[in-house]
């Protein structure tokens, strides 16, 4: 049996509902959730903690139905993006009181204290502790507020957006802190974020929501590479594209994109219509193809229209047989590519990142 | 050219126009008066008792509107539940009732009611008595309180309860641990606004509890005895104390930084 399982969750809160929410992890599990604002992401961590009454479904932890448990049973922890460490404790406080529920705050003080010191150190607040939440930085309010929710060793630990309202420079090194930290005791965790750099640091399987349903879960790479429908692909960055199956033989498929043949090294049982997805990732846009020159690649021609830039990332569009496909770009080939836009270069896809949906 | 802004220095000077009147009229509870004749009624024994029953009416109505205030303004700032604006309509109305509406209502339930019979059986005897003033300050002041408890609540981030559970501690725990201690200044404001709600009380005690002197004669029901036999020093020494009063109650208020 899974260790965390969530089934057909429903919650209604009046002005919003969570509908028919299925999920299960592994213990050590680290399950990103992402999807647009108000997709009731915040609503389902606190429902599985225990906030909001179910309308139906069952959530199991550790062998054991949760679903009637109060919220203090359930040695679930949270993280929040605003922190929300008490205003009125000091840091030390904060991790405190935790402790005092799990350790006798008479009998075992001193162990308390080795606790918060502890987890202090490895989250590198101990100079923090005699200082209250309201004089920090971002950062160190929620690496704070992470060592409150970890000093009470919970089954498992929830986090909303964690990282989301600290500085680039600060995320990039408390995602790298905490990703040590939960790979260290191998907690399993529920993190809410909108920020992809997360889904590939942390998670390794993934909830895609959208309106108070989950519209697809699984691992990284199976959502990834195989969105549901073209909301999860648009969503994820996948391309997705409508062919025919041309050839299906013992070792590969081959799929009509208007004419472009390309190979897949999936099977199919479908006779006509299909749908494939790449990610943009996976093709290559070059002047050269000597070095992929192999049986199993789809090298084609293919005009090269546009280079954008999204973020850090650029992306150079290039068209072929009326399809258009995007493709992720090293930056030190830009300069090389802005000339030549409008000209003809070679698109090259391995054949099995061509997944056939 | 920069042209004049009609608008803000119309308001502007409304404002201070207002302002100003209100200054004067309780300003001059400061400079009518003779002070000796002030000091000497401060002393004398009818507002002696006066006094000393405003205060003591006061903390006890104050202590009961706390005690039933937090509950309430904490249910209806956290919870839904079935009636639940009924209930903050109902407890609101007196606010906008006319105190001797709300005095007239009290008096007609613990009247001759099976209400009032069975409470004064039980030796709750609220009709010009000065448990009547008790009631009639406690039922005057409680929906002020609700009101500045309730958003004093709704302004704590509820995730601080949240965590408080996660990390062990019972709804009950939470409350008395987190909630009230993050409420401490809103519960202060509520404490010196239902005090001076409750001194200030007229209507509600004179129709409840009546106007007998020596009995029920509270600041305001000095005041206005004092008024009607043409003896204006002891009005006016009653009116002092009540400003003072609201002068305090306002200052603690403004400093707690609650938000209506």
């Amino acid at each position: 049996m899974n260790f965390l399982s969530v089934e057909n969750f429903s919650v209604d809160l009046k002005e919003f509902k969570l509908k028919n929410i299925s999920l299960s992890l592994d213990k050590g599990d680290y399950c990103t959730i992402i999807g647009p604002t108000g997709a009731g992401k915040t609503i389902l961590l606190e429902s599985i903690i225990g906030f909001h009454k179910l309308q139906t479904g069952r959530v199991f932890l550790d062998n054991k139905e949760i679903t009637h448990h109060l919220p203090e049973k359930r040695k679930i922890g949270i993280v929040y993006q605003d922190y929300a460490l008490m205003p009125h404790f000091t840091i030390y406080r904060n991790i405190e009181y935790g402790l005092e529920k799990v350790y006798n705050k008479k009998t075992e003080k001193e162990l308390i204290r080795k606790k918060i010191a502890e987890i202090s150190a490895s989250l590198n607040i101990t100079h923090l502790l005699k200082r209250t939440p309201g004089t920090l930085s971002g950062g160190e309010q929620q690496r704070a507020s992470l060592a409150r929710a970890l000093a009470v060793e919970p089954n498992m630990l929830l986090m909303d957006e964690p990282l989301s309202a600290l500085d680039p420079s600060t995320r990039r090194e408390t995602r790298i802190l905490l990703k040590k930290i939960i790979k260290k005791i191998g907690m399993t965790v529920i993190h809410i974020t909108h920020d992809f750099e997360d889904v590939w640091s942390f998670a390794n399987k993934v909830s895609i929501f959208k309106g108070g349903e989950q519209i697809q879960f699984g691992t990284i790479l199976d959502v990834f590479e195989r969105p549901k429908n073209d909301f999860v692909a648009s969503f994820l960055g996948t391309l997705i594209y409508d062919g025919k199956i041309n050839k299906v033989t013992k070792n590969y498929s081959v799929i009509d994109l208007n004419g472009l043949l390309l190979k897949s090294s999936e099977m199919t049982d479908k006779k006509q219509e299909v749908t494939i997805a790449i990610r943009p990732e996976n093709i290559i846009i070059t002047d050269d193809i000597s070095p992929y020159e192999s049986r199993r690649m789809n090298i084609f021609e293919a005009k090269l229209t546009d280079i954008v830039r999204d973020g850090n990332v650029f992306f150079g569009l290039v068209e072929a047989y009326e399809n258009c496909f995007k493709a992720i770009i090293p930056h030190w080939t830009v300069d090389r590519l802005q000339s030549k836009i409008d000209s003809n270069l070679y698109a090259v896809i391995h054949e099995m990142n061509v997944k056939i949906l | 050219m920069r042209k004049i802004n009609f608008f803000k220095y119309f308001l502007v000077l409304l404002s201070l126009i207002i302002t100003s009147l209100l200054i004067i009229a309780i300003g001059a509870f400061f400079y009518v008066p003779d002070w000796n004749d002030v000091l000497q009624n401060l002393f004398c024994e009818e507002m002696k008792f006066s006094l000393f029953l405003s205060l003591w009416t006061g903390v006890i109505s104050t202590a009961l509107v706390m005690f039933f205030a937090i509950p309430i303004g904490y249910a209806l700032s956290r919870f839904d539940f079935f009636g639940k604006s009924a209930v903050k309509t109902i407890i609101d109305l007196p606010v906008a009732f006319p105190e001797l509406v709300l005095g007239l209502a009290l008096l007609l339930l613990f009247g001759n009611t099976p209400v009032g019979s069975i409470l004064k059986k039980m030796g709750l005897d609220f009709v010009f008595t000065q448990k009547g003033v008790v009631a009639a300050q406690f039922f005057t002041a409680l929906p002020y309180s609700i009101r500045i408890i309730k958003s004093t609540f709704d302004y704590i981030n509820p995730r601080y309860e949240f965590i408080s559970r996660t990390l062990g501690y019972s709804q009950l725990e939470t409350f008395f641990k987190i909630s009230i201690p993050l409420s401490k200044n809103g519960l202060v404001a509520s404490v010196v606004i239902s005090f001076a709600r409750c001194i200030g009380t007229f209507g509600t005690v004179l129709i409840l509890a009546g106007g007998s002197m020596g009995l029920t004669n509270t600041l305001p029901i000095t005041l206005y005895l004092n008024i009607s036999y043409g003896n204006m020093g002891m009005a006016l020494t009653s009116g002092i104390i009540l400003i003072l009063v609201s002068f305090f109650a306002i200052f603690v208020f403004e400093k707690t930084e609650v938000k209506l």
